[in-house]
């Protein structure tokens, strides 16, 4: 267990010490500032005041830090977040077998097995940290504009509409951060996929793009109603579903064994592909 | 110490190795020959474990690298034609990456290896700003740790200066001599491979055509390259003696347990100018290429 502790940090080292990982965290600190300036903006500011008061609840309570916040994270994981998970999880195993050290790496005696389970456990590591990250930077940037108060929560594609105490605003948007990792993680386990395939990196990770999108576009065709249970955009916004005056617990535990499924599903088909592969 | 059995691999439709079997004893400087796609990366590859074979099974150490490679590769190390590092991170610290797969290691071990391969003033550099011949040290030093049994080098002096070349093959030498190392050398430089192995195989087109010690190919008869004149009086003496002939290409080949002086000595008594009376020394490129069909042009010492 040591030792795989130790291979593990390795991995997560080769992951945040290259530079390319911090130019995607400003990436997402400069979509944080565009969507704050967007939210600054006169119209945006008087509809989401509208939408509080005409429920019967003051605007300044609700339009908090915390409000802000949530909008940021949930607009920059679904702008921008998809795409940085698909280029990081995409580079995962190709970009080693591009790049040689995955020859040198198996010059060793570890199986490749192990390989696969150290780069997906490190691919989950980083998600975290990084909706770690958008969360926290959220947060300052909306409590540095806004006071903190109430969390209003408004999303209407998912039909959540809800108004939180002040008291329980934080731990609120704090609990719906690893929720909202979780279901990211979906993503980096079909990016991992397939970059265990024969293909290179920007190839997974546009292929993990394109399934991403095509099942976001089925999602949205009402023809397709009746097999919106088998898209994964029904289930990546699960996290959503928190911020419900009475959260739907059980259909959020659906929908996490759902993408925990697929997560594990992707783990094992790319281990086996992997564990197949001539490494020439 | 290494045993393919009838080894085969086909890469779709096409052929890269052909029942290759092979017995490679411990403790010596085993040369894999061969020319660009002969399938000597395939077989390093195969003893590795990274390339499964289509039939045919590879052991180290008795044990089936196919069905426990991880335990066939305890004590193994590798090298690689273009070796490759995390070129971000120093090399201390891809030392360190690469050796955590095996197990850990003490830093005393690594700095040990990282003296040995000559690279302790440059170890904590980043691995982008090495030049080639660092890289392949760096290489080597990964290769050496933990203290394998075994080292699997494919092109080793690949894009290596003169100097590097000689720094190599010494490296190379000592890990045999003193270390009591296997190694298997794979290398397109057969001046390389003269020096430091007597036991080769030679791949043609996936197949094996030649294993074995390749001083035994060497032509038993010695041979001379002569400058003389009058040519054709020359040629007539000699054809008139028993001891010596001349080749097509106009060597003298002396047979065994004569003198080329006596020769000389007649054709001095003759009448005849001789200049030079050069030895020829069969190479292993002259060997290699006769067993791969090539003509060869003859090396005067």
């Amino acid at each position: 267990m040591p030792l795989f502790l130790t291979q593990l940090k390795f991995e997560l080292l080769k992951m945040f010490a290259r530079k390319r990982t911090y130019i995607g965290f400003a990436a997402f600190l400069l979509m944080e500032c565009v969507i704050l300036m967007i939210c600054n903006l006169r119209g945006p500011q008087m509809a989401l005041r509208r939408l509080i008061e005409q429920n019967g609840y003051g605007a300044d309570e609700y339009f908090s830090g915390f409000t802000l916040a949530l909008m940021i994270v949930h607009w920059t994981s679904t702008l921008l977040g998809s795409l940085y998970l698909a280029l990081i999880a995409g580079d995962l195993m190709a970009k080693e077998v591009e790049d040689g050290t995955m020859r040198m790496l198996l010059c060793r005696p570890i199986s490749r097995l192990r390989v696969t389970t150290l780069k997906y456990l490190s691919s989950i590591v980083y998600t975290f940290v990084l909706i770690a990250f958008i969360g926290l930077t959220a947060m300052l940037a909306g409590l540095a504009y806004r006071a903190p108060g109430g969390l209003f929560v408004y999303f209407p594609e998912d039909h959540v509409f809800a108004l939180i105490a002040p008291e329980r605003a934080l731990r609120m948007y704090l609990l719906g951060m690893p929720l909202l990792a979780l279901s990211m993680v979906s993503i980096s386990s079909i990016g991992f996929l397939f970059s265990c395939c024969n293909m290179k990196p920007a190839a997974a990770s546009i292929v993990t793009l394109s399934v991403i999108f095509v099942d976001f576009i089925f999602h949205g065709i009402p023809y397709f109603e009746s097999l919106k249970v088998f898209f994964i955009n029904t289930h990546l916004t699960a996290w959503v579903q928190l911020y419900q005056a009475h959260p739907p617990i059980w259909k959020m535990a659906e929908d996490y064994c759902y993408l925990l499924g697929l997560d594990f599903t992707c783990l094992i088909v790319g281990s086996a592909i992997f564990l197949q592969r001539d490494l020439k | 110490m290494i045993r393919l059995d009838r080894i085969s691999k086909t890469f779709g439709t096409r052929p890269a190795l052909h029942e290759l079997s092979l017995d490679i004893p411990q403790g010596r400087i085993f040369g894999l020959l061969g020319h660009n796609g002969a399938g000597k990366s395939t077989t390093f590859g195969m003893i590795l474990g990274q390339v499964h074979p289509t039939t045919g099974t590879a052991y180290i150490r008795d044990i089936s690298v196919q069905d426990h490679r991880m335990r066939a590769l305890q004590g193994v190390g590798a090298i690689f034609e273009t070796p490759a590092f995390y070129d971000y991170l120093s090399g201390w610290t891809n030392l360190r990456i690469l050796t955590s797969y095996t197990r850990r290691l003490p830093d005393a071990e690594l700095r040990e290896t990282v003296n040995f391969v000559g690279l302790e003033k440059r170890i904590h550099d980043p691995v982008r700003v090495y030049s080639h011949g660092m890289r392949q040290r760096l290489a080597l030093a990964q290769a050496l740790l933990p203290r394998p049994e075994l080292v699997l080098l494919d092109e080793p002096a690949e894009g290596l200066d003169p100097e590097g070349i000689h720094e190599m093959r010494h490296l190379i030498l000592r890990l045999n001599r003193e270390r009591g190392m296997t190694v298997i050398l794979s290398s397109h430089l057969l001046a390389e491979v003269e020096q430091l192995c007597d036991c080769i195989a030679v791949l043609n087109q996936g197949r094996m055509i030649f294993h074995g010690n390749w001083t035994d190919l060497k032509a038993e008869s010695v041979r001379y390259e002569l400058d003389l004149e009058p040519w054709d009086s020359a040629a007539a003496l000699i054809a008139a003696r028993t001891d010596c002939s001349l080749t097509p290409d106009r060597m003298l080949t002396i047979a065994p347990s004569h003198d080329v002086a006596d020769v000389v000595a007649a054709l001095v008594n003759a009448g005849i100018k001789v200049r030079a009376v050069s030895p020829v020394r069969q190479t292993l490129e002259q060997v290699y290429l006769e067993l791969v069909g090539t003509p060869r042009e003859t090396v005067t010492q």
